[in-house]
């Protein structure tokens, strides 16, 4: 059997720059407040469906949908952290679960209604393909690679360069200290569900021209980016990243050799091991947001 | 004696209820029935030793997919249901050993990985499960169905009450409170958590598979349909978490209410039940159980309801989210 290895290896590192993007922002909310956001895969799916109909409907150009949409997640974001998250960032663990359960499925359902159940795709958006390294790559896929880590990489530099990155990170590690210190805990919450939201709106306009869309895209999606942000280390922001590269890897040539299904069950499958063996994950030793 | 009362009288309810009621009654019945019983397993679980089980609808899902295999093999509908449960409690066994190490979120995102892995095998083993298309079954006659999820259900819920004055739930309650500490105590916190986990295993199989008989059909959406794991733990918190009656008044009430919502409202059902369950998050965390009890109607007895008002006073209360170790 002839294995189209560099094919394969270019297309596991498309796919992983999306999901280091919408894990990355899950993963933040994660570091920050401590509560798991079940309704982050729906802020991807409506933000592809949104893109759609922008792009197909409306006929807004697609550069248009890149700065709309996230912008409109973001605040969608601070209404979900200001109505709900807030007031149960200190209650047992199981409420914010269930309550992110429930905006999450609040949210599936509502997309459903305006959208349908039905896929919705982009055609002709950035159509055509470019060589790269020898493989043909649709240009759709690499745009949304290149915007994807840009932003990843960009994020990261945030975090490490400026005072509200700093404070970001601070709650993060130590919120006494960051309290002690006159960070204000409420607006730094406030700030990292946005950014989390927003980076989750910005992969779904990614997606659109590439993927078709449909409402139930979210939870797809959610599992894959937990499964990265276990692997690379719940808290850790670049492990995800890394983790995301490896994990399209392993989907791409598992899906090759055993069926898109099992497949992308693989994701689940390594990540469980990684619980078990080293939950802190792979890069979640020395590694710090 | 209360709690004995209240049980028998639910008893001739439930044996009465097939002579007189039409056969949408039956049919609600059982779907009350039903999430009884997952919520009252759900409760041993996830109020009792406090774990976060966001993966139960997996145990439910299994146990659908080995009874319609089985009852499409030939098998009785019963043995089937019986085969399913173990089936159940084997997985239970083999993934708590495991899964039970973790804690918090890691134990959360476990579960829910597993459920999603169960639709996806469900889906990707098409030679076996008909993939998406689904298994299809012969009808059968409801009313034994309904006896057996009767009997299902008063049994979880007699357990409960026993295991609220027993060693092993004031056990289970130990691990919720400070499982380190338990441990200190000379609490075998292992063998316990597994034990309680295949209890809380046992009935989710048995009910998929009885579920799988009455719709005579199974596919994977609704074998392991998230609503039902949401549905599951929001009935118990409603009703109240970790107490004795919670979870049959929270079963009840949101039964009830879902039925009214889908019967009005077919398009907007599930999301509106979204925002039920958002608001009884938000306004009522301690559920309906609780809050009678804390106006004092005697009714709800709980001997333990003291020591659970220690623990909840003992409790610090966290400030703004405290640093937690990766572990946790």
């Amino acid at each position: 059997m002839n294995v189209p290895v560099l094919e394969l290896l270019v297309g596991g590192i498309l796919l992983g720059g999306l999901y280091a993007l919408m894990a990355g922002g899950l993963n933040l909310i994660f570091g920050v407040m401590r509560v798991i956001n079940f309704a982050h895969g729906e802020f991807l799916a409506i933000g592809a469906l949104v893109t759609v109909s922008l792009v197909a409907g409306a006929q807004m150009p697609y550069w248009a949908a890149l700065l709309i949409v996230p912008a409109g997640a973001a605040l969608a974001g601070l209404v979900l952290q200001k109505v709900v998250i807030r007031r149960l960032v200190d209650a047992p663990l199981i409420m914010s679960l269930l309550a992110t359960y429930a905006v999450s499925t609040v949210l599936v359902n509502v997309a459903i209604l305006i959208w349908g159940g039905g896929y919705r795709g982009l055609p002709g958006i950035l159509a055509g393909s470019v060589r790269v390294a020898g493989v043909d790559v649709s240009q759709s896929r690499l745009v949304a690679f290149a915007v994807a880590v840009g932003t990843s990489l960009g994020v990261w530099i945030f975090l490490r360069a400026t005072r509200t990155g700093r404070a970001i990170r601070s709650v993060a590690q130590a919120p006494e200290l960051a309290i002690i210190s006159g960070i204000s805990v409420e607006r730094v919450r406030n700030i990292t569900f946005a950014l989390g939201s927003a980076m989750a709106g910005l992969a779904g306009v990614l997606m659109a021209p590439t993927f078709a869309s449909d409402a139930q895209l979210g939870s797809r999606f959610l599992i894959k980016a937990f499964a990265v942000i276990i692997v690379g280390g719940m808290g850790s922001y670049p492990g995800a990243i890394a983790a995301a590269m490896l994990l399209g890897i392993l989907e791409v040539f598992g899906g090759y050799a055993f069926g898109q299904v099992i497949g992308s069950a693989m994701l689940y499958l390594v990540m469980l091991a990684v619980l078990l063996i080293r939950p802190r994950g792979l890069f979640g030793a020395q590694v710090r947001v | 004696m209360k709690t004995l009362a209240l049980l028998l009288a639910l008893v001739a309810l439930l044996a009465v209820l097939p002579f007189v009621g039409s056969d949408y009654a039956l049919s609600f019945t059982i779907q009350i029935l039903m999430f009884t019983s997952l919520a009252y397993s759900w409760n041993i679980i996830g109020g009792y030793a406090g774990y976060t089980h966001f993966g139960q609808v997996a145990f439910f899902g299994l146990g659908a997919y080995v009874g319609a295999l089985l009852v499409g093999a030939g098998w009785h509908w019963l043995a089937a249901a019986a085969a399913a449960s173990l089936a159940a409690i084997a997985l239970a066994l083999v993934l708590g050993s495991a899964m039970l190490r973790l804690k918090g979120s890691f134990f959360a995102i476990g579960m829910y990985g597993l459920a999603r892995v169960g639709e996806n095998f469900a889906l990707g083993f098409d030679g076996i499960t008909q993939g998406g298309t689904g298994l299809y079954l012969t009808p059968t006659d409801l009313t034994p169905i309904y006896a057996v999820l009767a009997a299902i259900a008063l049994a979880l819920i007699a357990f409960t009450h026993r295991l609220d004055n027993a060693r092993f739930g004031l056990q289970l309650l130990a691990i919720r409170e400070d499982e380190t500490a338990a441990e200190a105590l000379g609490v075998r916190t292992t063998r316990l958590k597994i034990t309680a986990f295949m209890i809380s295993a046992a009935a989710p199989g048995a009910v998929g598979a009885l579920y799988a008989s009455y719709l005579a059909f199974i596919d994977p959406a609704t074998a392991f349909a998230p609503m039902t794991e949401l549905t599951t733990i929001a009935m118990v918190l409603l009703g109240g978490l970790g107490t004795v009656l919670g979870p049959l008044v929270g079963a009840v009430v949101l039964s009830v209410v879902n039925e009214l919502l889908w019967s009005r409202f077919p398009e907007l059902y599930l999301g509106l039940v979204g925002i039920i369950i958002l608001g009884a998050v938000l306004f009522m965390p301690r559920g309906i159980v609780n809050a009678f009890a804390k106006r004092r109607w005697r009714w709800v007895s709980a001997p333990r309801a003291g020591l659970r008002r220690l623990a909840d006073a003992a409790r610090p209360v966290p400030a703004a989210s405290p640093a937690r170790t990766p572990a946790e």
